[in-house]
């Protein structure tokens, strides 16, 4: 049993020691990790999802994010967060509307599909600026948009483009309904 | 609808995202392991054994633990220590209380403690089951149905590949493709089939 | 020139992908395009060489009955250490690495040379070997990758030749990888085969 103590002690020590540097090299990253989302966030901000606004400051409306957009302090649009399922993972992405609801710009923060395949939702083509597929969405109306009548679908992958489609038509929804339900109040 | 979700959970998990063929999770075993058709599948049985409960585990320490204290850097650190030590902690009481069951998949549990499917559910669990930070609707039981489906699929994966090597065994192979770079060959070929699944919509 | 010689075989004679056959999920799962290839081969060698010296250094104090675990906690410390700064300074890396950072913890070859190598030497010749096998797997990386990417994407560092040919998605996808692998071994075996029968007639 004292043996048994004694391996105890020593993998706890090492344990620990591994915790320190760990809490540490934490805390020395933690602030330059976060630089970098909010860096790559407001670049998307300012020149694909809403161009043209020059301040975005962060809502939440009933479990919905958004940002409101300005120009010129006049409010131009909404930046809506928006979580859609793709095929092995979540896809997270910004969907800019203006007033009346139709998408300005929608830009893909984070997705985990298959190079070659789904990947293809966020595949910018040589020799130009955005993403082919995400562009299609700009001008539509967010709130009714739907694959293969508004939007075509990537071939092979139907899923990832459906999962994108899908996220923006009912995050946006459910946004304007509680926004319909907060100035009714 | 919940419950087709559930289900999807496994059949994407076996057939559409299989772990070893299309997530590459536990291909060393795989390799190493699937020579006979009897090793193999005791072996399968292990993986899912600690499979499923890795993902209960570390299901529960993510969401009581990390989370909470917002110690998610230690994600890594402290699944692989748990995964380590319920693995030897299965593998002292299967050899006291049943030998005869020891002998049969005890020798195989030491391997599995490094093997990426069992790590990999674990942190898959993590990535798929939590949105920003907090679970989601069924998030327990999703974690432990794609637990048991990640060892289903390794199980049904090294089922068909033993069986095929069984019968190439005496086949004439060009010398230097024998063993493992002809077990890569039909790897790749059974992974080819089941991306036939992948159109499914479930 | 001894330390040369430790350090050359990880990456031909004892390379630990094309002549162990280890670590292999992340090889085939990140190898879609040379720059992931690349940038797992560096972190798995920052980890290697990490753990190897810490291994190296506690062999000594660490009992033979809980040196398993005490190794594991080292290597999945280095690895945390390597998903941290990959997240900081190269945002998009981590995000298309993914999951399988983390999974460097379980990758064989990090416990295989704690196990058969830096728990038995001093901390230089640990370094060497570490680094040898790191550089041998960075490499095998990215002839897999090299080989993907510009067969299934019709790509390779930036340039495009799918005008040329129609790339087949399947080398980008599962079987693709596994396909490669498995002939690339074959071929190795091969060569060493033709090389070691020229060698056995001469002596």
């Amino acid at each position: 049993m004292n043996q048994m103590l004694r391996f105890g002690l020593i993998l706890g020590l090492i344990c620990a020691a591994a915790t320190l540097v760990l809490a540490v090299t934490y805390e020395v990253t933690k602030p330059k990790i976060e630089d970098q989302l909010k860096k790559e966030e407001s670049a998307a901000l300012a020149k694909v999802v809403m161009p043209g606004a020059d301040t975005f400051t962060e809502k939440t409306l009933d479990g919905v994010e958004y940002l409101e957009a300005f120009k010129n302090k006049r409010l131009v649009g909404y930046c809506i967060r928006a979580t859609g399922t793709g095929y092995s993972g979540y896809i997270r992405m910004l969907v800019g509307i203006d007033l009346s609801s139709t998408i300005k710009g929608v830009s893909i923060l984070e997705h985990s599909e298959t190079p070659g395949l789904g990947a293809k939702i966020n595949e910018v083509r040589p020799k130009e600026e955005e993403p082919y597929f995400l562009r299609q969405f700009k001008g539509k109306q967010a709130y009714s948009i739907e694959l293969k009548k508004d939007v075509d679908a990537i071939t092979g992958a139907t899923i990832s483009s459906k999962a994108v489609s899908d996220a923006i038509r009912d995050t946006v929804n459910k946004f304007l309904a509680k926004m319909k339900d907060e100035k009714g109040l | 609808m919940d419950l087709a979700s559930y289900i999807t959970i496994i059949i994407s998990a076996v057939f559409i995202n299989n772990f070893i063929l299309s997530r590459f999770l536990g291909l060393c075993s795989f390799i190493g392991v699937s020579k006979n058709t009897g090793p193999a599948v005791s072996m399968g049985v292990a993986v899912t054994f600690v499979t499923t409960m890795a993902s209960l585990i570390s299901w529960l320490i993510y969401n009581f633990i990390l989370l909470p204290f917002h110690l998610e850097y230690l994600r890594t650190i402290s699944f692989i220590l748990v995964i380590a030590s319920f693995v030897q902690f299965t593998e002292i009481v299967i050899q006291k209380k049943a030998p005869g069951l020891y002998k049969t998949f005890g020798i195989y549990l030491p391997l599995i403690t490094v093997n990426c499917a069992v790590f990999g559910v674990a942190v898959l669990n993590t990535d798929v089951f939590f949105l920003n930070g907090k679970a989601v609707d069924g998030s327990f039981l999703k974690a432990l149905l794609q637990g048991f489906g990640a060892g289903a699929g390794y199980t049904l994966a090294m089922f068909i590949m033993s069986g095929i090597r069984e019968r190439i065994e005496f086949a004439e192979i060009p010398k230097c493709l024998k063993d493992i770079p002809i077990t890569f060959v039909i790897a790749s070929l059974m992974s080819l089939a089941f991306l036939g699944f992948s159109g499914f919509k479930v | 020139m001894k330390l040369l010689g430790e350090f050359l075989k990880g990456i031909w004679r004892e390379n630990p992908t094309f002549r162990m056959v280890l670590g292999l999920c992340p090889t085939l799962a990140v190898s879609t395009t040379i720059a992931n290839g690349i940038g797992m081969g560096l972190a798995a060698t920052f980890v290697l060489v990490g753990s190897s010296i810490f291994v190296s250094l506690v062999r000594n104090i660490v009992p033979e009955k809980v040196r398993i675990p005490c190794y594991i906690v080292i290597i999945a410390t280095f690895v945390t250490i390597a998903d941290l700064f990959m997240k900081a300074y190269s945002p998009a890396l981590s995000r298309s690495l993914g999951m399988f950072v983390p999974l460097i913890v379980v990758n064989c070859i990090v416990l295989g040379r704690a196990e058969a190598f830096s728990s038995k030497e001093p901390p230089m010749r640990s370094i060497i070997d570490a680094l040898g096998m790191g550089i041998g797997f960075t490499l095998a990386l990215i002839v897999i990758s090299a080989i993907r990417e510009s067969l299934g994407n019709g790509t390779a560092l930036g340039f495009s030749f799918s005008r040329v040919f129609e790339p087949p998605l399947f080398m980008i996808l599962a079987p693709g990888a596994l396909l490669t692998i498995g002939l690339l071994i074959g071929l190795i075996n091969y060569f060493t085969a033709k090389k070691g029968l020229r060698r056995g007639k001469k002596d």
